[in-house]
């Protein structure tokens, strides 16, 4: 599903990515762990295409199309989802109006009919409930205000509303306490299946045992440094990311 | 009681100004008033080439033609132009060849006002404090400039402007007024026709000058104006700090001070400026006598990338009226203003910067801290603006202001004028009073209304004091501190 | 000094320039050549904006006056229609407003144009009893190419509460003072605005509210997007008078330039006399929050989709504060109209 080939990138001019080769195919979860400052968030920026990442070498492409050429809004239509390490505040754009502008944008150019309102909230009620948010917190100004752990809980609910196809989970446990934690964890394994690809980006093993990956890639100095199966990151969570210090 | 506390107050705060002290040595006049003949004489007395003579007279014809400005948020009787000395100058044949020439009633000035002008006495000063060279300006001419010969070895000229004009004539006359037109302003083009000394500085380029430079700005004489001009231009790469100190006598009757600072910044070039301010701002109780310094301050970043940070910590003069400005004209240019303005007593300020953003990706920050306490009135006014081409301009703005005690005033009057659609101003202010939660916590742990008003007060301007050279940032904390004693009853 | 002096006196010297600080950013003097003659009567059109959500209309049609006055413990919602129905002339307005103690009154303001190249100038003054109630809404729908002035001298008593939306799309200058007098005393004061400028139109929104008791609070908050050649003006004053303690004002202004012609000019004043006061002002010109736009971006909008979605909620913060219902729903459909034209 997503293929990223010798990619190399830039942040004000600082080469973070330095070479990093991934593949994720349909179906699999994928984990990438690594030290504070690897360079996790900005391959999850890269991929989806944020201003002031720049790409100078290397490829990614989601089923074979070129993924680096898209608009940000033109991947996220492709299916591309980033649950942000730091979800951004929306002063004045309650929850449920966001999620439905974005909904809609997604299908139109998907080209597919818009969902009427009714059905829509029927829908993000069932939602929330699975989630356990009380839906008064999804007419509030989208994240304004909002605990840590309750913007990343927002984001697990948008993803569900937007059934994206690849998915990119950014340290989404970290500031979730254990209960939130399993109702996250809950929320995307409800979401696997053989047509969708999830990469976790995550510190602790801790919610891998949620979340059972196929495969763990170490990410240190902007390249895979290592790759292995779940036993990976039992073994990282012991002996630290020492080893592959740069 | 009520009258003996008054009384015990009123010579507390006098003491408070510690530079109040006036030096009995002879000095020489131009004759009252001013006519071109005045212009001609302080020409004359400084040995100036013809252009410069000139310069002052079309400076003076212009200046007959303005109309004296009036200000909102400051007010005083108007000012006799004719009933002041617009030159005096310590009494001497010839100027002093070295220290040991100098007048011994001088030297001891100095030494008073704690400024280091033997160079031996930096080098056995604090260890590991770092060297400064002083070029030190009595009334209206500098009467000595030190470490020259180190600085001349790296090619930083550091002199007296009248030296200036004798000896590096190209220099002056391709950057004088062309930071601070002659016409600026009213007492800018006073300043231009009747300016005495004050120091020159160029850093060739990339040179970063070894030290830092300073200049003591002290009036003494009475009723003289002091109209100094600073000329500072870091030449491309080059990087200069320096900083200007001031104080005067105490007098009954209102001197006048107008300066015209200007900075030229080439590509590359930073030029930072520090001010520690302490006129003698009048009787503390009757409001009279004080400085009036009404000072024009501005900063040419020329070049690309070129830099220029005003600090200023303000605490005398009767009246301020000044705003360190910086003109953005280079592309990714940057301008600071860091600024402290205290008031008390009657004193009234009106302080702030401008930042003209002309170049593209240009950056300027303002952080401005007031406080008024006694009856005096502090204002901030700044302008931030760019036209159509500066892309991308960026300013941040902080203003807040601290009022002590029930018949002060604080007034922040920020101006914005943005003109295009990259450009990203913002501005916050703030206006409080010291918070008496905050005043008993810390004398229910022991320390005294006073100190406890001082801990607060710097706690409040410590971002703008980080600004200044160490040793400065100590003196400004007292000075600080001093201005405000007895403020809170 | 004033627009309304020269109207009556026919001096153009006492129209007000750049010289005058409080006119610097929309000077008439320089604008003005001749005065011109006064309107004709003419009759009303169409409904006003507020038709749908009030019942009671008052006229005024090409200058002229209109009283309105509520008794003690009264309570109404009133539209009042300035209308101007005229082309190349000019004409005057005075509106008087009392609202008697304890009495409530929501004021629904449209200053509307059927015409072109016109000057209007409207004078209110408004006079609020103790614990009165008033909230003034306005929309100012001008020519693009008319010269239009509106003073309010305002008057509130003590535990009164006094509310006022501006909502303004410019004309050729457009200036929207309010004047107003503090006794603190508990009353609360907030004064919005709105201004939505594309073409070459010029506003200017202009306040000065001055505290002169203890205890009173003042809440300001105004927003402008800008267009074109568009020129947005804001000034406001919080004057704070010895002895006015415990006076809690804040003051925001916030715009966003959407072309590179656009121009913003921003004053925000706290004019500060007394010490027990809580007061600040924010300002910011800019452009919307890029962070935002990726965020929105990424969940599937469009640059423009994001853009329109952020702008609108950018200027609903200050249309949700209005608190007539029907008022706020009728801004609110008038601003996203207007931001679709201008965006
Ligand atoms: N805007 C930026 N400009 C310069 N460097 C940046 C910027 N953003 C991030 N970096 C640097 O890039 C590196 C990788 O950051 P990031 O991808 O956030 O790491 P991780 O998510 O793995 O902790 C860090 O060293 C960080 O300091
Ligand atoms: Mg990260």
């Amino acid at each position: 599903m997503l293929e990223i080939q010798n990619l190399h990138a830039t942040v004000g001019g600082t080469e973070i990515l330095k070479g990093l080769t991934l593949s994720v195919p349909a179906g699999q979860v994928h984990a990438i762990m690594g030290p504070n400052g690897a360079g996790k968030s900005t391959l999850s920026y890269v991929l989806t295409g944020r201003e002031g990442y720049e790409v100078t070498d290397g490829t990614v492409t989601l089923d074979g199309e070129d993924l680096l050429a898209l608009e940000p809004d033109q991947r996220a239509a492709k299916g591309v989802f980033l649950s942000f390490q730091y979800p951004i505040e929306i002063p004045g754009v309650p929850g449920l109006t966001f999620l439905r502008t974005a909904l809609n944008a997604q299908k139109k150019a998907r080209g597919e009919d818009e969902v009427s309102a009714p059905e829509f909230l029927k829908r993000a009620r069932e939602v929330a409930k699975s989630l356990k948010i009380d839906f008064d917190m999804l007419k509030r100004p989208l994240n304004v205000g909002f605990s840590g752990g309750e913007k990343k809980r927002m984001e697990i609910f948008q993803m569900a509303m937007l059934s994206p196809r690849f998915l990119i989970l950014d340290e989404t446990d970290s500031g979730l306490d254990i209960d939130a934690l399993k109702v996250v964890a809950d929320g995307v394994n409800a979401l696997r299946s053989p047509d969708r690809s999830m990469l976790i980006i995550t510190h602790y093993q801790r919610l891998l045992d949620y979340i059972k990956p196929d495969q763990v890639h170490v990410l240190a100095a902007g390249r895979i440094a290592a790759s292995g199966g779940p036993e990976l990151a039992h073994q990282l969570e012991a002996e630290g990311y020492d080893k592959y210090a740069a | 009681m009520a009258a003996v506390k008054k009384t015990v107050d009123q010579v507390k705060a006098l003491e408070a100004y510690e530079h109040g002290f006036v030096t009995d040595i002879e000095t020489e006049f131009a004759p009252k008033g001013l006519t071109s003949d005045t212009v001609r004489y302080i020409s004359a007395k400084k040995d100036e080439p013809e252009w410069m003579l000139q310069w002052r007279l079309e400076a003076f014809e212009r200046w007959l033609a303005l109309d004296e400005p009036e200000w909102a948020n400051v007010h005083y009787p108007k000012i006799d132009f004719q009933d002041a000395y617009y030159y005096a100058a310590p009494k001497e044949k010839v100027g002093p060849k070295s220290l040991d020439e100098v007048d011994p009633q001088l030297l001891e000035t100095y030494k008073k006002l704690g400024i280091p002008l033997r160079e031996q006495e930096v080098l056995l000063g604090v260890q590991g404090a770092p060297k400064y060279a002083v070029d030190a300006v009595f009334d209206s001419v500098s009467v000595v400039t030190t470490f020259k010969k180190e600085l001349a070895a790296v090619g930083v000229i550091f002199c007296p402007m009248s030296e200036a004009i004798r000896d590096h004539a190209d220099l002056v006359r391709q950057y004088m007024g062309s930071v601070v037109p002659v016409s600026d302003n009213y007492y800018a083009c006073l300043n231009s026709a009747v300016f005495s000394d004050g120091s020159f500085v160029y850093v060739p380029p990339g040179v970063r000058c070894p030290m830092e430079l300073s200049t003591y700005f002290r009036i003494n004489a009475a009723q003289s104006g002091q109209f100094e001009r600073t000329l500072i231009i870091a030449d491309k790469g080059a990087y200069v700090s320096y900083l200007e100190g001031c104080t005067a006598p105490m007098r009954d009757e209102n001197q006048l001070h107008a300066a015209v600072v200007e900075l030229v910044a080439l590509d590359d070039a930073e030029i930072k400026y520090s001010t520690v301010q302490n006129w003698f701002p009048g009787d503390p109780v009757t409001g009279k006598g004080g400085i009036y310094n009404f000072v024009t301050k501005r900063a040419d970043c020329r070049g690309d990338r070129a830099k220029v940070s005003w600090t200023q910590v303000e605490t005398g003069s009767a009246i301020t009226w000044k705003y360190p400005s910086c003109i953005l004209r280079g592309d990714g240019s940057s301008g600071e203003f860091y600024s402290i303005a205290v008031t008390n007593g009657h004193q009234q300020a009106d302080t702030g910067t401008k930042m003209i953003h002309l170049g593209r990706d240009t950056k300027s920050r303002i952080i401005a801290k007031g406080i008024s306490a006694g009856a005096s009135s502090n204002t901030y006014r700044g302008l931030v603006s760019t036209n159509h081409k500066a892309a991308n301009a960026r300013n941040f703005t902080q203003c807040d202001s601290l009022l002590i005690g029930k018949t002060c005033a604080a007034h922040t009057v920020p101006y914005i004028e943005a003109r295009n659609a990259t450009a990203h101003f913002e501005h916050e202010a703030t206006t409080t009073r010291l918070s008496e939660d905050q005043l008993f916590y810390a004398q229910q742990r022991g320390l005294s209304k006073e100190d406890a008003v001082a801990l607060l007060v710097n706690g409040f301007v410590r971002e703008v004091l980080q600004e200044l050279p160490m040793e400065f940032a100590v003196e400004a904390q007292k000075l600080v501190a001093i201005s405000l004693e007895g403020s809170v009853g | 000094m004033s627009l309304s002096r020269a109207l009556e006196t026919g001096d153009l010297a006492e129209l007000p320039s750049r010289r005058d600080e409080d006119w610097r950013w929309s000077d008439l003097r320089g604008l003005i050549r001749a005065i011109p003659p006064a309107s004709p009567d003419a009759s009303a059109r169409g409904e006003g904006p507020f038709a749908a959500v009030c019942s009671e209309t008052m006229l005024v049609i090409n200058g002229g006056s209109a009283r309105i006055h509520l008794a003690a413990g009264e309570k109404k919602t009133i539209a009042l229609r300035l209308i101007s129905r005229a082309e190349g002339t000019s004409h005057s307005a005075d509106v008087a407003v009392t609202v008697a103690e304890g009495a409530e009154l929501t004021l629904l303001e449209s200053h509307e144009s059927f015409g072109a190249g016109y000057i209007t100038d409207v004078e209110m003054d408004i006079t609020l009893g103790a614990s009165a109630v008033l909230e003034r809404v306005v929309v100012a729908t001008e020519a693009a190419d008319a010269i239009a002035v509106t003073l309010a001298r305002v008057g509130i008593g003590a535990g009164s509460k006094f509310a006022q939306t501006t909502l303004a799309i410019g004309a050729k200058r457009q200036r929207i003072e309010t004047r107003l007098a503090h006794p603190g005393a508990g009353a609360a004061v907030r004064l919005d605005g709105v201004y939505l400028v594309g073409e070459k139109r010029h506003t200017d929104l202009t306040s000065t509210v001055t505290h002169k008791g203890e205890g009173g609070t003042t809440d300001q908050l105004t927003k402008g997007a800008v267009a074109g050649q568009g020129r947005g003006v804001f000034q406001g004053r919080i004057t704070v008078e010895r002895g006015a303690d415990k006076t809690d004002a804040k003051m925001g202004h916030h715009a966003l330039i959407l072309d590179d012609r656009g121009e913003v000019d921003s004053k925000p004043e706290l004019l500060i006399f007394a010490d027990d006061v809580a007061c600040a002002h924010g300002n910011t010109v800019g452009q919307l929050d890029e962070q935002a736009i990726f965020y929105a971006r990424q969940r599937g909008m469009t640059l423009a989709e994001a853009r329109a979605l952020l702008t609108e909620a950018f200027i609903g913060e200050v249309i949700d504060r209005i608190e007539h219902d029907g008022a706020r729903d009728v801004a609110r459909t008038w601003a996203s109209e207007k931001l679709r034209g201008l965006t």
